[in-house]
This record gives C-alpha cells, structure tokens and sequence, in this order.
C-alpha cells in the first residue's frame, strides 16, 4: 500500500532564490536531496563569438553584460588584456582610478551578494540595509561614467575622462560611512543565532576540493588557500597598495560570509589609500585610432568579486577584432561545486548554497 | 445579568456575532497595513505612501491627499492607508484560478476550512470581562440588556479554543494536497509536521495558567491569574517563562518567520498557497492573520495579565479602589494584543529562517522538555505553596 518514491523538482528557471535564470534539478527523498543538477543556457547569448564581430574598442560594451552585478571588474580585465596584448602602458593615475573604481564596484557586489544571501535565509531587513548603500555607489558610477550597472567603464589605454568634480568628496563621504554600515548588518547576522545555525557547517567544500573543481574566490579564501590575483598577479595599481587576504579555514557558509565581509573591510582600505594616493597626471595613453594586431594570444587574469576572471585574447596579423576570445568567468567554474555542496543535505542548504556560491547567470551563460 | 427569554438571547447573539466580526475584518486588514509600515520603518523606508493608480480618479485624488499628508509629520504615517482597502478589492476582484489537474471539491474545501477555524475560536475569547456598555431601554428587542464583550462564556474555553484552532492545520494539508503540485506538497508536509510538533508544547504552555488558576473558563482564567486571593507571588515565574514558550510556539502556529518553513517563499516559492488566487488565496491570509490576533489574545489573557494592567500577579500592588489603572478594562487587554501583534512584525523584520531539521530539533528538544519542568514548577506551586 505504501511505497518510497523519490520526486523530482525544478528549482528555477523561474524560482524566487535562483539569482536570475538556473534551473537546478532536484532528486528528492522527502527534504533531503539526493542528486542535483545544475542546467544552465537559458541566458545565453554568444557574447564570445559576439566579440570576434566586434573591434577591441567596440567589445568592452559586451563585458558588461556578462557580470552585470560587477561590470566595471569585467571592464578593467577586457581593458588591461587588450593592453597587454598590444604591450600599451597605462599613465599611473588611470590605474589608480580604476583600481579604486573597481574595489567600490566589488563593494557594491558583494553588497549585493549579501543582501540576497541573507533574504534567501530570510533576514529581509539586511536586504534593504545593502541596497542603501550599493545604491550610493552606483550614485557614484553614474557621476563617473553615466551609467549605473552597465558601465563601459575604461577605455583602451586609460579613461576616457578624469574623475567628475566632487566625486572624491562624495566617494569620502561613502568611506566614512560604510564601516558603520558594515557594523549593522554584523550586528543583524553574525551572532545571530538562528543565521549560525543555517549557515554553520552548511555546504562545506574543502580546499582540495575547490581547486580540483577550478573554484577560486572568496569560496576558495575561506577554505584556507590566501589565493587572490590582486596579490599573487597584480594588476592595475594593486602593486603599491597595502591590504590584507582575509582567509578562513572552516569552508563553510559561514566562513564565506565572514570572508566576504572582511574582503569587504580590505577593499574600504584599498578605496580610501587610492583616494588619498591619487596621483596627478593624464588619464590617457597616446594610442592610434585603429589598433592593428599581430599574431599573440594572452590570457589576462583579475580578481573579480566572484573569483578569478580571466580574458583570452588570439589575434592575428592586421586584424582590428580578436579572433578568438573567451572569458573564464568565475561563476561558471564555480557553480560546478554545487552538486558536491548540497547532495545528501536538506533542500534549504540548496537555498544557502547557491547563495554563498554567489552566482551570476549573465556570467555562466555569456 | 438580566435573564433573557430566547428571542433576546438568539438576537443578542447575532449581535455579537456581527461585532466580533467586524472587529476581525477591521484589525486584520489594519495589521497587514501595520505590516507594511512597521516593517517598512525598520528597512529605513517608507512602506506603502499610496495606492495604485496616477493622479487622476479616486486613486488619483487619494494619492493627492496622501502627498499632502506627507507633509504633516504624525500624519505622514496614516499614508498608504487606502492601500488595504485596495488590497480586499484586489483580492476579491482578481481571476479564482483553479488548476485543470487540482481535486477541485477539496481545493475549495482548504481555504474555508482554515478560515472557520480561524473565526470559530472568537466566540470564547473574551475581550473584556464584563459589559462594555448596556443597550438603551427604548431599543427594540435587546432594550436594557447589556452587551458583553464576548458572543459566549463557555466553561472549557481554552479546550474548546485549542481544539478548534488545530482544525485550522487541516485546510493547510488539504489545499497543499489537493493542488496536485510540488511545492505546495512539500510546504504542506512541512506544515503538518510542524504544526503537529508545536501543538504540543503550545498545549502544556497553556496548562501552566490553567493549573495556577483551577479553571478552563477563559474570562475567569485570566481574571484569577491576576487576582486571585489564592495566587502565590512565586506563580510569577512559570508564568514568565511559559509567556515565552507560548509565545514561540505562537509564531510557529501561525507560520510567521522565524518559523514560516511552510511558505517559505525563498525555498517553496509560496509554499501550500503557491496555485491559490484571488479570494481563495485571501481566505488563507485572512486565516494566518486572524490567528495571529487568536494568539496574541491568548497571550495577552493569560500570561500578560488580560484586563488588569499589570501581569504576572504584580496587579496586586495596585490596589482596586485606584480609578482606571486598578479596574479591569478592554483598553488594557488591547493594549496587550497589539504590543504582541507588534512583536511578530518585528520578528519578521529581524530574523531569519529555521531549517526544517532545526525547527523539529528546537520543538521536541528544547520546548517540549522546558514546558514539562515548567509544567511541574506550576504545580508545586500550586498544591505545596
């Protein structure tokens, strides 16, 4: 009369906690979850091949696209590998600007990671408190280049303009105030005992576990590797600033959350030794109106929010657009971690875990 | 009280009737509205400031008004009050959708279900102790009669109460049921799990009041908690205590966060309600939030000292000949239920979720052991003191 059936649920493409468009799928015995798979593709949009139709200039608009919660990181790595590939040497002030661009386009990321983090756990007031101040960051975005998420921040060779008048007074204001900020959503969440009890030991992933699944990032930081491309290959002006890879060895939910918010503390340093460091100078490097490459191929590495996000350029001789390029997006990598978070645990880490692996679909997709 | 021949008493009834049901329908659409706001200030925003709509027509001129009002600082919180009366005609006016695959005898069966339960339980919760006023000579029928604030003085009150307020989980299992649909399944076995685990300790709750006062009458319940001549000072203390329990399993009874597994939205998009609409979906809501108030009634009688100003026996200390604070009155025992009716927007505001595991561990670990002891310490209490 009785039998034990094991049931079968999407979770997404429309699903309130999926962070866009995955579509998980989920076996299920009563709450526990027995296998999962991650199905990707309802975003795609041939942003790779895109690019090889596009000039060098041209393609930077598409990386906005792909990261949309951290376009100006996505920015400075198609900026900087376009540089590399045609050997162009930024003046110091552009690299001390969108250093400092994209340390406050991290902030507004994990921002944002953490509001939906904690609303997926269901602490919606953190939700909000973030959303306050990402949106003054994006205040500032849109003072600098017009635009609030898709940001075609750089240009080839430096910034197209310097920095708005009383834009270093505003960002000053945004200094002063985040690290109390930082303290409220502390104060709602890390000793927050039913928080500990949802995220404590919840999708544990361990170090060797991370790298033999490419997993880099903050999910990589906290399972005790100090592994940060802003270190261990600077870039941008990341060589003359002083700061610290927050790591925690726990590997656990609670462990990212915690990395993140110190990530979060180093890049408020970062911001304010770029504001107070700011050199004088041009923001623009003489470079010829048509860029004309030779055969090379570069792979460019940066430390996005979510991870390494690498660019891969091969170009031939005299041609104006790459003619390959691919894009090594953290998220994709990362996502792979999933089904070895989350099988054998209970369909509500499912919700933790996506959450702590901190997934954009425009960037598995592209 | 005037003795009453059957007409009177069948009138008088209805009359009741009538105004607890207006109350109901007056304070749930409030709370949603209290919802809003409450929740909206602790977010650093506003919460609802108008209804939908542009400027022109009556939303138009409402919003008009309420942009006005804006600029009057205690009255800028009254904005957005027009919104719940949009919210009922959204309900009600909105497509009743019933999916081709549903049980439809039994999906239209649920919502009712809960809510009768849900409205049952107000005809032996007694706002007040006694009359709140007396009908004039001259009224047809009813003259001279006084209007008690309750429809019915039933002598086993609280069982009557907390059996009928358990039916309400059946409405929940048997629209998730009957939805023939995933999510909703599983936030319906979540649901009768839970509830089931929190019926328990919310019962043995209750039983601490109900052993310090010796009776199961509501209204003299709460009344002998607080004054009774027989009450020793240390019965403050299980009393204290079982407010807490009572209160915890309270927002599990009712699915608020930080128990809200059953809809968990971000989990189960909308848990046992995800194919409900329209009206079908607001008597599910009206259910959640009439229990809501069921609940902080019950709190407010029996562990926050009901009609009397003070709770847990220190009523004592004032004495009955002062005028207003030392007499019983509807006004404190609101006053109660809406300290607790802003204690579960709080919380709602401020905490996370349970995992499903966690909450069974925090019911049958932690709560049900705590009420038996605190069960045992009330009567000590009682028989040895």
């Amino acid at each position: 009369m009785f039998k034990n059936e094991e049931m079968e649920i999407n979770l997404g493409p429309q699903h309130p906690s999926t962070h866009g468009v995955l579509r998980v799928k989920l076996r299920l015995d009563g709450e526990t979850v027995t296998k999962c798979t991650p199905v990707i593709g309802y975003l795609h949009r041939g942003v790779e091949k895109i690019c090889e139709n596009k000039t060098y200039f041209q393609g930077q608009v598409w990386t906005d696209r792909l990261d949309y919660v951290a376009a100006i990181s996505n920015n400075l790595g198609w900026a900087e590998g376009v540089e590399k590939l045609f050997g162009i040497e930024v003046p110091r002030r552009a690299k001390y600007i969108r250093t400092l661009l994209t340390e406050q386009n991290r902030l507004a990321s994990h921002l944002l990671w953490l509001a939906t983090h904690a609303l997926d756990i269901g602490a919606m007031t953190v939700f909000l408190y973030a959303f306050r101040e990402r949106e003054y960051l994006l205040d500032l975005f849109e003072a600098f280049c017009g635009a609030r998420l898709t940001t075609t921040a750089f240009r080839i060779g430096g910034l197209r303009e310097d920095l708005p008048p009383g834009f270093i007074k505003d960002a000053q204001v945004f200094q002063d105030r985040f690290l109390h900020c930082l303290y409220e959503y502390e104060e709602l969440l890390t000793e927050n005992r039913i928080w500990k009890k949802r995220t404590v030991g919840v999708a544990k992933l361990n170090a060797e576990d991370c790298i033999a699944l490419g997993v880099t990032g903050p999910v990589l930081r906290a399972a005790g590797v100090p592994y940060d491309i802003r270190k261990a290959f600077p870039n941008a002006a990341y060589a003359e600033m002083d700061f610290e890879i927050p790591t925690r060895t726990e590997a656990d939910t609670y462990a990212r959350y915690l990395v993140r918010l110190a990530e979060m503390r180093q890049s408020h340093r970062i911001i304010q030794q770029c504001l107070d460091g700011l050199p004088e100078g041009p923001v623009m490097a003489k470079i010829p109106k048509i860029l004309r490459s030779e055969v090379n191929e570069i792979y460019h590495p940066i430390e996005a929010p979510k991870g390494e996000l690498g660019y891969y350029f091969v170009s031939e001789k005299g041609g104006t657009m790459p003619y390959r390029m691919h894009v090594r997006a953290p998220s994709f990598v990362n996502l792979q971690a999933l089904p070895k978070m989350i099988e054998g645990r209970l369909l509500a880490d499912v919700i933790a875990a996506i959450g702590t692996l901190d997934v954009v679909l425009g960037e598995i997709d592209r | 009280m005037p003795t009453m021949n059957l007409t009177q008493t069948l009138v008088m009834g209805l009359i009741q009737v009538v105004a607890v049901l207006i109350l109901i329908f007056v304070m749930v659409p409030l709370l949603t509205f209290a919802e809003r706001k409450v929740i909206g200030y602790i977010q650093v925003r506003l919460g609802a400031t108008r209804t939908a709509g542009g400027l022109v027509g009556i939303t138009g001129s409402l919003n008009r008004g309420m942009w006005a009002m804006g600029k009057v600082p205690v009255l800028s919180i009254l904005r957005g009050l027009p919104v719940f009366i949009a919210d009922i005609l959204k309900l009600i006016l909105k497509e009743d959708i019933i999916p081709a695959k549903a049980e439809r005898s039994v999906f239209t069966l649920a919502p009712i279900i809960s809510v009768m339960a849900a409205f049952g339980v107000f005809s032996a919760i007694a706002f007040s102790p006694g009359a709140l006023f007396i009908f004039p000579k001259g009224f047809p029928i009813v003259g001279g009669l006084p209007f008690m604030g309750f429809i019915s003085d039933v002598n086993v009150g609280v069982l009557y109460i907390l059996g009928l307020s358990s039916v309400g989980v059946y409405g929940i299992v048997l629209g998730a049921w009957a939805s023939n649909s995933k999510y909703p399944l599983l936030g319906g076995l979540r649901s009768a799990a839970q509830i089931v685990s929190y019926e328990v300790p919310l019962t043995l709750s209750l039983l601490t009041p109900v052993i310090l006062a010796g009776s199961l009458n509501f209204r003299e319940l709460s009344i002998r908690l607080t004054t009774g001549a027989d009450m020793h000072w240390l019965a403050a203390f299980p009393l204290f205590v079982g407010f807490f329990i009572y209160t915890t399993c309270g927002f599990a009874e009712t699915n608020r966060t930080p128990f809200d597994l059953p809809e968990a939205e971000t989990e189960l998009v909308a848990g046992f309600h995800t194919e409900y609409s329209g009206m079908k979906f607001g008597f599910f809501y009206l259910a959640e939030y009439t229990n809501m108030i069921v609940v902080s009634c019950f709190a407010s009688a029996f562990f926050l000292g009901g009609y009397y100003l003070l709770p847990f026996g220190l009523q004592r200390f004032i004495p009955a000949s002062v005028p207003f604070l030392g007499q019983p009155s509807i006004l404190f025992f609101f006053l109660k239920v809406f300290a607790i009716l802003f204690a579960f927007l709080w919380v709602r505001a401020t905490l996370p979720r349970y995992r499903y595991d966690q909450l069974m561990d925090v019911g049958w670990k932690y709560l049900i052991p705590l009420t038996l002891v605190n069960l045992f310490a009330a009567a000590i209490i009682r028989f040895a003191f």
